[in-house]
Order: structure tokens, then sequence, then C-alpha cells
């Protein structure tokens, strides 16, 4: 029975260690949605975080564990400075503008030959990252987000949720709060990007453009952005999917962008909403309030 | 001065598929208040569609015809199969997004299962081989008849969403739609419409682009989407004249930061733009208020 085990987990582990990095950055993005932020600046954070934690350890030969949390700090360092002009703006022009920053990255990304290796990226970064690291990060994750929900701060953010105006009028610093997890989001994309770097010993611009950006946002959206649990659940679902569809590669596409789009339409609240179908009702159009016009005051 | 004039040609005709291709984004937009992601797979459908045309040896006016009707039957069939469904199911808007984005994968995997994933092109013209030298500017045929082409669609738009019955409705709809419903615009019908005009500006900027390039790819369609957010970002958001300035103006910076800066950053200045632009003026450059328009 334990040799089945070893024998699963070692023939399995590359997509068990994927599995569990996406659903880091599937944590990182259920953060900033949770406040309404639909943020596509995932790949920017990832790039910061993977380039900074490479030439740590490969340049200045720092130990993984710093060089890490280094990069884990550049992506909340990059959120804190393009948090406060880019919180002014409200639903689609915020999406636009953490798109336009994920994109500056990579095209600097692309040019800056001597730091990053242009396009070609850097080759053969010395495999650190164990199964472990994953796990642990993880399971702190889920503890801090299921803490935090519980908390005065989990109760501040539901009520900008429902309605930023209402919560400000209750006291609420919708900024602040925004800031404060948009930060935190670029903390855990970066240490997600550091992570990467180390697993699959190549990083290259293409690595963190519009298409990782939305792939992660698709993972805690596809589980379930009320659960706890809906990020890792969307992250599994779309890891492992086209892993199990692997007999044909266009096909595989095809299947993948299908099965994306039946859960949106019987599903769409989420994977993990298939639990409470019978208390379905009618709320239709309840998404339409937010809208785009952008805020000034604030 | 020439090589500045050359410029200023090749940066209006790759502009003006631009254009093209923004103002059935911004359509969208301002109609419905989300970002359609699959624009681009109607532009790469549209490519194709009018591809497989010209190979079938229709003149090419007709060919660009298939490409819009195609590219605008691709956007109805988005409309009816996911954006109507979520629409009356109530999800979270997000979810359209999502379910574009997927839709937009799906399609390419189609076109790479049909076409393969080469690289093809279009059979050779006199359209393609023409052009004139005036004082060392180099002028193609092509060049000219595909800011013709564009201008007349464009024309046409402007003419459909201010003068027929059906524009009129349109733009209820995108000021609102419960309003629209209650002076009796056929609410359903008026999205199809919308979808369908998008879908096809996108399948014809996707002929237009594809024969400028002379190039039709399966993954055509996602370049094409970025460029599209920039632009109607430049113009604002729903806005579709700033849709066409934007446009210009896209195709202009580029082709001249190709020529005078570096083409490896013609990108990153596109982007940079967009973020400032966000930043400073998020309402676009071309909007004096705050309004949601189609």
């Amino acid at each position: 029975m334990n040799a089945a085990v070893a024998q699963f987990i070692a023939s399995y582990s590359n997509i068990i260690d994927l599995c569990l990095l996406n659903s880091l950055i599937a944590y990182g993005l259920f953060l900033a949605l949770s406040a309404n932020m639909f943020s596509l600046a995932t790949g920017g954070f990832m790039a910061l975080g993977a380039y900074s934690s490479v030439y740590l350890t490969m340049e200045l030969g720092l130990p993984f564990a710093p060089a890490v949390l280094a990069g884990a700090i550049c992506g909340a360092a990059a959120a804190a400075l393009i948090g406060a002009p880019v919180l002014r703006l409200r639903g689609d022009y915020f999406m636009l503008a953490t798109f336009g920053f994920t994109e500056v990255v990579r095209v600097i990304a692309l040019n800056w030959d001597s730091f990053t290796g242009g396009a070609l990226g850097i080759v053969s970064i010395p495999r650190y990252t164990q199964t472990w690291h994953l796990v642990l990060a993880l399971i702190v994750m889920v503890y801090v987000v299921h803490t935090l929900r519980g908390s005065y701060f989990g109760r501040a953010i539901a009520a900008i949720k429902q309605d930023d105006v209402v919560a400000q009028t209750m006291g609420v610093n919708v900024f602040a709060y925004r800031l404060s997890l948009f930060v935190a989001s670029g903390f855990i994309c970066g240490m997600a990007g550091a992570f990467a770097a180390h697993l699959n010993y190549f990083i290259g611009p293409g690595d963190f453009g519009l298409v990782r950006s939305v792939d992660a946002l698709t993972y805690p959206i596809l589980g379930g952005v009320n659960a706890l649990a809906g990020p890792v659940v969307g992250a599994v679902f779309t890891t492992i999917l086209p892993e199990a569809l692997r007999f044909s590669n266009q096909l595989r596409e095809i299947l993948m962008g299908a099965l994306v789009v039946a859960v949106v339409l019987y599903l769409p609240d989420g994977a993990l909403s298939v639990l409470k179908l019978r208390r379905r009702s009618g709320k239709s159009g309840s998404g339409k309030v937010a809208t785009a016009t952008p805020r000034t005051k604030q | 001065m020439s090589v500045f004039l050359q410029q200023v040609v090749n940066g209006i005709s790759l502009g003006s598929t631009y254009a093209v291709f923004a103002m059935g984004c911004t359509l969208i937009f301002g109609v419905l208040n989300i970002v359609n992601m699959a624009q681009g797979a109607f532009f790469m459908g549209g490519a194709y569609f009018g591809l497989e045309a010209a190979r079938l040896g229709l003149p090419a006016p007709l060919a660009l015809l298939v490409a819009l009707v195609g590219g605008g039957v691709l956007g109805v069939l988005a409309e009816l199969v996911i954006f109507r469904t979520l629409r009356v199911r109530g999800g979270h808007r997000w979810m359209g997004l999502v379910a574009s984005l997927a839709l937009a994968r799906m399609m390419v995997g189609i076109a790479q299962e049909i076409f393969g994933t080469q690289v093809q092109r279009y059979p050779a013209s006199t359209l393609l081989d023409t052009a004139w030298d005036i004082d060392g500017v180099r002028i193609q045929l092509l060049q000219i008849v595909i800011l013709v082409v564009s201008i007349v669609l464009m024309a046409l738009l402007a003419l459909t969403l201010q003068r027929s019955s059906t524009g009129r409705a349109i733009r209820t709809v995108a000021y609102s739609e419960d309003v629209a419903r209650i002076v009796g615009v056929p609410v359903g019908r008026t999205i199809l419409t919308t979808f369908f005009l998008a879908g096809g500006l996108a399948g014809a900027a996707g002929m237009l682009l594809g024969n400028l390039f002379n190039v039709v790819s399966p993954f055509m369609g996602e370049q094409m989407l970025v460029k599209g957010l920039t632009v109607i970002i430049l113009g604002g958001l729903g806005n579709v004249p700033g849709a066409v300035a934007g446009g210009f103006l896209l195709g202009l910076v580029e082709v001249f930061s190709v020529a005078y800066v570096s083409s490896s950053f013609r990108d990153a200045i596109g982007f940079g733009l967009i973020f400032l632009i966000l930043l400073v003026k998020p309402t676009g450059l071309f909007s004096r208020f705050e309004e949601r328009r189609a």
C-alpha cells in the first residue's frame, strides 16, 4: 500500500507540484477578488518574483529561502507602488491598468538582456523548490485566509465586496483595505513566481504574460470566490484536466475550453456551488451593479 | 523626410486595421459593459474565412464579405451560447470574461485542428504586388485599398449607429438596458445585432491585417486582442470615435517607435502609454466627461 502511494507520488510529482503552485497563486487572486479587484497583474508580479529570486540564487549565490522572500517582497513592493494610482480606478479600468502593468513588465523582461536573458530567458536554474515548500506555503496561506475571513478585517472586506460606497459610509477605509489586499496578492504572486522559477529549470518572458494572468484568475473564479476551498478546487481542476486530456494536443485545448464554458454556464457561482445548487434562486442581474465608470473621488 | 513619410504611410494603413478591430471591441463594451476576450478569436476566424474564400477563387471584395459575415456569425454564436445564457442565469459579470477567454482558446484549438498550426498566405494577386514609388516613399496598392475599406466600414458603422433604427436601439441599450426595455426596444435582438456587428468588424479586420502582412495563423488573434484593448483604453471604453482615433494613433506610434527608437521596444511604448493614460485620464484621450456611449 505504502509502495503504491510512493509510486503514485513519484510518477505524478510534477503535476502535484504544479497543482500546489497554482493553488498558491489562486489564493493570491482570491484575496484580490474578495474585494472586487479583477487583477491581471499576476503575470507581472510573478515575473518580478521569478527574475529577482533567480538573480539572487544564481548570481549572488544566496540561499533559496531569502531569495524566495526577496521575490515575494519585490512583488509586494510593486503592488504597493502601482496600487495607489491604480486603485483609484474602478472595474474594467482597474483590470486594464493591471493588464498594462503585466505587459510593461513582460516587455522589459524581453529587452533587458543582461538581467533577464532577453527572449531566450534564463536556463538551467537550479531546482531548489521541494514539494514540501509548496505544501507548507499553501497550508500557511489557507490558515491565514481562514483566520482573516473570521476577523474584523474579513468582515470589512466582505462589506466592500457587497458595496464599497456603503462600506465607506460605515467607516471602513476602503482604499486602505483594498491596497493591503492588493499588496498581499502581489506578495503571494511574487513568492509563487520565485517557486515557479526554481521548479522548471527555465524562465522566459513568455511565461508571465496575459495568458498566465488570466489562467490565474480562472482558478478562483471557476472554483468559487465565496468558499475557502474554491481556489484549490479551481486550480487543481484546471491543472489536472489538461493532463488527463493528453491524448490529443489540439483536442485538449478544445475540450478544455468547452469544459470551462460548461462550468461557467451551469455553475455561475463557481464549481463549489454544486453543493448548494438546490437553493438556487433567481438573482439575475446582480452583477450589473458594478459599472465601469471610474470614480475620481475617494 | 522620406523615411518620415514612409512611416506615416505604413502607420496609417496599419492603424486603420487596428481601428476597425477596436470599433468592434468598444461597441460590445459600450452596449454590454463587458470586455469580450473572444474578439481576437473572431478576428482570427475572419482571416481564415477570407482566406478560404480567396482560395475558392472569389474576388477580393466578396472574400472580404465572407470574412465579415463569418466573423459576425461567430459573434452571434458567442452571444447565443455564452453571454445570453450567462445573463439569463444571472452569473457574475466576471464569468463572461472567463467564458469568452475559454471560447477563444477553444476556437484557436479548432482552427489548429482544421487548418494546421503553420502560417498560411493569401493566393498571389495584383493587389499584393502593385506599388508606386513617389519621391522615395513606397506606397502599395494594398495599403490604399485597406485604408479605403477601413474608412468605408467606419462610415457604415457610424451611419448605422446614428441614422438607423437599429443604431438607435443599440444606443438606447448602451445607455440603459432597463430604459430600453421600458420604451419597447427588443433588447435581446439588439444585443444580438451588436454582436453581429462587432464580430463582423473583427472578421473584416482579420482579413485586412492578414492581407497587409500576408500572414494567417491560428495564433494571430491573441496579439490583436492586446492591441484592441490598448486602443479602446486610448480612445475611452465604449467610445466609437475614440476607438478610431486610438487605432490610428497606436498604428503610428508603433511604426514610429520601430523606425526611430528600437523595434524591440515597440510594444513597451504602447503599453507604457496605456498605463500612463489610465493613471492620468482613465476615460481615454478623447472624452471630455464621463459617460457611456456606443
